[in-house]
């Protein structure tokens, strides 16, 4: 069952830009996106990109020490978000990259909003063709302690994520 | 109309959401239900002439029909009491249609032509009566867009959540529902009939063993105040009318379904004599005036929902308490869906608001559930958000904007006809 919401094509540009690795200068991997978030517009007819609230892997080691502790600060806590992150980790035997899909639905959180954002859910999901990790996270204690992306990620496989051993 | 707090636009659409213990329907947007009656209704299958016409009769096909809380609590003779659905479904469609004729005329007061209707389904409802239900609503009430939505799911979204396990305790019974992606999976539904009326047969039987009569308001003309544990002293109405046995044993219940509300306690762990009788005691209060004290009983009683082997009555049962309904429901679906399901069990229904009830629940949970999995329990802590999850749920969705390209319109019924239901509500 879904609620009718639509997704922007703008959307969909940025999962793919994140999804596809060209190979580019160096300027332009500082550009990518690392996370970044989407909300419903103010009609709650489509899902948007949300301005402002994005990390570009160019901030790493700039403005952004750890990724993914700032990441988690970005999410609202009285609100539902849609996010993609980018995740860098390690296993025993080899380096990787997963994009992950979140679903930002905190207790906190308005029921309409949490009403609308579960079912829309569904079609932003059907958009991000080949996403291998999706998570659902409705308050910060599923997503504060990093060893529960790693999980998500590899079960217990995992050493390390964002270059920081667990 | 609606707008209300969770004003969306401007649909005027209605919301039905009819359990097997209370009916709730209102305008979508809301927050919530205008109407919220018991779906027990009243039948008098003999006409007695117009003997006490009032406004509350509501004549159908030879049978009239006593709907709502205040017709319904009105002595009188031949009628018996019963309810349109059976197992979460409808079974007596005539008495179904005399419950949406009332809403109409007296909470809605509107044209059933005006309003789209979203309406609330047991996740387990046949394919035979979804289309059935269908062809009623377009053919017969001519309502211009329709949906029909499980409950598992409203419940599970209306809590933020796509995927989780709808554990629904109510009257009749303990259900578990899997919910993956916003859908229903149907070979994880576990049932258990280990839920409210159990609970007040169960009191039931306790008040016989201590000689305490039940006696339902109805009967009562006055009573005098009593010491406590002292026989009541009341005196019965003259002129009572012979009132049928379904309708006197509904009002009795009414009593114990107020008893259990405010004595009955689960205990946080299995139930130990000593511990139970260590219980502070809460006095109670009859109707007929009769009081006494209730200890160890407030927690013995409801100790059958979550492990039914010791509860008289059912012996060598194979019924499920509660936490098992919960784990066996998660054991057959999936392996890579389950910690997805552990992580957000969402508690709803009447019964567990039952004091205790979610903190035994979660620790039975953490007991059975694999170490590595990571358990979570959701419950509202308002009552009303917990009785009405799904309502409220359906209300947000029907007033959306985008929701009106969902409905099953007048137009694609005549056109596909009522398998469409099928089709756009799966």
């Amino acid at each position: 069952m879904a609620s009718g919401v639509t997704v922007s094509d703008e959307v969909i540009k940025v999962f793919n830009d994140m999804k596809v690795r060209k190979s580019s200068s160096s300027d332009e991997v500082k550009k990518r996106k690392k996370a970044v978030l989407f909300c419903l517009s103010d009609d709650k007819k489509k899902i948007i990109v949300e301005e402002g609230r994005q990390i570009l892997v160019g901030d790493i080691g700039d403005s952004v020490d750890d990724p993914y502790a700032c990441f988690v600060k970005l999410l609202p806590l009285n609100d539902c978000r849609y996010g993609l992150y980018d995740a860098t980790y390690e296993t025993k035997e080899s380096k990787k990259e997963d994009l992950v899909f979140i679903f930002w639905a905190p207790e906190g959180a308005p029921l309409k909003s949490k009403m609308i954002y579960a079912s829309s859910k569904d079609a932003i999901k059907k958009k991000f063709t080949g996403i291998k990790h999706e998570w659902q996270v409705n308050g910060l204690d599923d997503i504060q302690d990093r060893s529960t992306l790693a999980e998500k990620l590899g079960g217990n496989v995992v050493v390390s994520l964002e270059g920081r051993p667990l | 109309m609606s707008g209300g707090v969770y004003g969306g636009d401007e649909v005027g659409a209605l919301v039905f959401d009819i359990g097997s213990f209370s009916t709730r329907a209102g305008y979508a947007g809301e927050d919530c239900p205008k109407a919220d009656f018991p779906t027990t209704i009243g039948v008098n299958a003999e006409e007695e002439g117009p003997a006490d016409m009032g406004v509350e009769q509501e004549s159908n096909s030879g049978r009239s029909y006593y709907i709502d809380t205040t017709a319904l609590h009105v002595p009188r003779a031949g009628v018996e009491l019963i309810s349109p659905l059976k197992n979460g479904m409808i079974e007596d469609w005539d008495a179904f249609q005399a419950i949406i004729d009332h809403i109409y005329s007296k909470h809605i007061k509107s044209e059933p032509a005006l309003h789209p209707v979203l309406m609330s389904e047991a996740p387990w409802n046949s394919r035979a009566k979804r289309e059935k239900l269908t062809e009623l609503i377009f053919e017969h009430y001519n309502i211009p867009a329709f949906f029909l939505c499980k409950t598992a799911v409203l419940t599970a979204f209306a809590n933020g959540r796509a995927t989780g396990l709808v554990l629904d305790s109510g009257a009749t019974h303990t259900t578990a529902i899997p919910v993956h992606d916003g859908y229903v999976l149907q070979q994880g539904i576990v049932k258990s009939p280990l839920a409210g009326d159990f609970i007040s047969m169960q009191c039931r039987e306790l008040f016989q063993e201590m000689n305490i009569d039940t006696v339902p308001s109805y009967m009562i003309a006055s009573k005098e105040p009593v010491r406590e544990g002292a026989p009541a002293m009341w005196t019965k109405k003259d002129k009572l009318p012979p009132v049928s046995k379904s309708w006197h044993t509904f009002m009795c219940n009414e009593v114990i379904q107020d008893f259990q509300a405010s004595v009955l306690q689960v205990s946080d762990s299995p139930y130990d004599e000593q511990v139970a009788a260590q219980m502070p005691t809460v006095h109670y209060e009859m109707p007929s005036g009769y009081s006494t004290d209730f200890g160890a009983e407030r927690l013995r009683i409801p100790e059958g929902l979550f492990d039914p082997s010791n509860v008289k009555g059912l012996s060598g049962n194979t019924m499920l308490g509660v936490g098992h309904v919960v784990t066996t429901s998660i054991g057959m679906c999936d392996i890579d869906i389950r910690p997805g399901l552990y992580g957000s069990v969402i508690v709803t229904g009447g019964n567990t608001l039952l004091q205790g009830f979610t903190e035994r629940l979660n620790r039975e949970l953490s007991q059975k559930a694999p170490p590595s999995m990571r358990l979570k329990l959701i419950a509202c802590n308002s009552s009303i958000e917990r009785r009405f999850s799904s309502w409220i749920g359906g209300s947000i969705l029907a007033s959306l904007g985008t929701f009106q390209q969902m409905w099953i319109s007048k137009q694609e019924y005549d056109e596909g006809g009522k398998q469409s239901v099928e089709r756009k509500c799966p």
